[in-house]
C-alpha cells in the first residue's frame, strides 16, 4: 500500500508542476483533471471516502466540463475556430 | 431648477444613477478641456510610442520571472514552516484527539440517527453551516443567470444565428457513438446518484456528491441528445421550482429540527435522508444550471 501511495504522491507532484507549464490551455486542463483523479484515489487511501467521491465528481467531472466550455467560448479548442 | 446636480436630493440622485443617466462629476474638468493649452512635452508619434511600450514590456518580462520565483519561494517557505509547526500526522497524543471528537464518534448514531459520522456532522451538528453552503450555491446560480442569461433585451442576431447553427448541426449529424454510450450509461449514473443520495446517512457520500453526480448525468444527457430534449421535460419553470423547493425543504426541515430541540426526530422521519435529498436537488440544479447557462445562456 505504501508503495502505491508514494507512486501516487509522485504523480501528484508531477501533474501539479506540469499543469502550469503546458503550452496549450487544453493540455493544462487535462493535466489538472489527472491531478484531481490522483487526489481522489489518495483521499480514499487516507480513509476519507466522502471526500474521495466529492473530489472525483467535482474535481474530475464538473470543473472539467466548465473548463472545456470556457475554452470553447474563447476558441482554444481545436476545430472550433469558426470565425 | 431641480435638475442641476447640486439641487438634487440624495434619492433623486440615486434614482438617476440607477437609471443610468450620467451627470458631470466635476465642472472643472470641462473648463480645463476648453482651454487649448500646449502640451508640456511634445506628443510622441505612434511608432515612438509603440517602441517605448515594447521596450517597457521587454524590461517587465526580464524582471517578471525573478519576481515570480521569489514570491513563490517565500510562499513555499511560509507554508513549509507552518506545516513543520503542526503536530505529526496521526499520532495519538495530538490535540485533535480530545473529548469533542470522541463524543462525536461515539454518540453520532445515537443523537442524529446517521451511521456515517461525517453525514451526521455536516447535516445535524453543523447543519446550519450546510444550509449556508446551499444558499451560496443557490445564489451562485442566480448570479450566473443575471450575468449570462439571455432574454429579449440582450440577444442580438449574431448569438441567435450561432445557436441556430449549432442546433442544426446537432440535429442533422447527431453523434451516434455518444448517444449509444449515453443511453447505456445514464440510467446507471442516475441510479448511482440516487444511491449515494439516499444512503448518505449509512455510507460515504451524501447530498453534495450525490447531487453532483445527478447533475453530471443531466449534463451528459443534454450533451448527447441536445438541449431541446432536456428542456422538454426540464424547462426553466420546473428548474426554478426544483431548486427553490430543495432550499425551502432544507430550511423547513432544519428549522423544525432546531425548534423541536434538535433531538428525537429520527424515530418518525429519516431526517438525514430527507436533508440529503434537499441538498442533492440544490447541488444538481446548480451544476446543471452552470453548464447550460455557460453553454447557451438559458435553462
Amino acid at each position: 500500500m505504501t508503495v502505491l501511495e508514494y507512486i501516487l504522491l509522485a504523480g501528484l507532484l508531477v501533474t501539479a508542476i506540469a499543469a502550469p507549464l503546458c503550452k496549450r490551455l487544453l493540455n493544462t486542463v487535462i493535466v489538472y483533471l489527472a491531478f484531481s483523479v490522483i487526489m481522489a484515489v489518495l483521499w480514499s487511501l487516507l480513509q476519507s471516502p466522502d471526500l474521495a467521491i466529492t473530489e472525483a465528481a467535482v474535481g474530475a467531472g464538473i470543473s472539467g466540463i466548465l473548463f472545456f466550455l470556457t475554452l470553447k467560448k474563447i476558441h482554444e479548442l481545436k476545430g472550433t475556430k469558426d470565425e | 431648477m431641480s435638475n442641476t446636480p447640486e439641487n438634487k436630493t440624495l434619492t433623486e440622485r440615486l434614482v438617476s444613477w440607477v437609471n443610468g443617466e450620467r451627470e458631470p462629476k466635476d465642472q472643472t474638468l470641462f473648463v480645463m478641456e476648453k482651454r487649448h493649452r500646449q502640451p508640456r512635452r511634445p506628443q510622441p508619434s505612434d511608432e515612438e510610442h509603440e517602441e517605448q511600450e515594447r521596450h517597457r514590456f521587454r524590461r517587465f518580462l526580464r524582471g517578471f520571472p525573478v519576481a515570480a520565483v521569489m514570491i513563490c519561494g517565500v510562499l513555499v517557505a511560509v507554508l513549509v514552516w507552518a506545516v513543520m509547526t503542526m503536530p505529526a500526522f496521526g499520532e495519538a497524543g495530538n490535540p485533535i484527539n480530545n473529548e469533542v471528537a470522541e463524543h462525536y464518534l461515539e454518540y453520532t448514531e445515537e443523537e442524529t440517527g446517521a451511521t456515517n459520522a461525517v453525514t451526521g456532522m455536516i447535516l445535524s451538528y453543523r447543519g446550519f453551516d450546510t444550509l449556508g453552503e446551499s444558499c451560496v450555491l443557490f445564489l451562485a446560480v442566480s448570479c450566473v443567470m443575471l450575468l449570462l442569461g439571455r432574454d429579449a433585451h440582450n440577444t442580438d442576431e449574431h448569438d441567435l444565428l450561432k445557436i441556430g447553427q449549432e442546433d442544426t448541426i446537432e440535429k442533422q449529424a447527431p453523434d451516434r457513438i455518444l448517444q449509444q454510450v449515453a443511453r447505456t450509461l445514464i440510467p446507471f449514473i442516475f441510479l448511482f446518484a440516487l444511491y449515494v443520495l439516499i444512503n448518505g446517512e449509512v455510507s460515504p457520500g451524501g447530498g453534495f456528491s450525490g447531487g453532483t453526480i445527478l447533475g453530471c448525468g443531466l449534463i451528459l444527457y443534454t450533451v448527447s441528445y441536445g438541449h431541446a430534449a432536456t428542456s422538454r421535460w426540464f424547462s426553466a419553470a420546473i428548474y426554478a421550482a426544483v431548486r427553490t423547493f430543495g432550499l425551502l425543504l432544507y430550511a423547513g426541515l432544519y428549522g423544525y429540527y432546531i425548534f423541536m430541540g434538535a433531538n428525537g426526530l429520527e424515530s418518525t422521519v429519516h431526517f438525514s435522508m430527507a436533508i440529503d435529498l434537499a441538498v442533492g436537488l440544490v447541488v444538481a440544479c446548480t451544476v446543471y444550471g452552470f453548464y447550460t447557462l455557460f453553454q447557451r445562456g438559458e435553462i
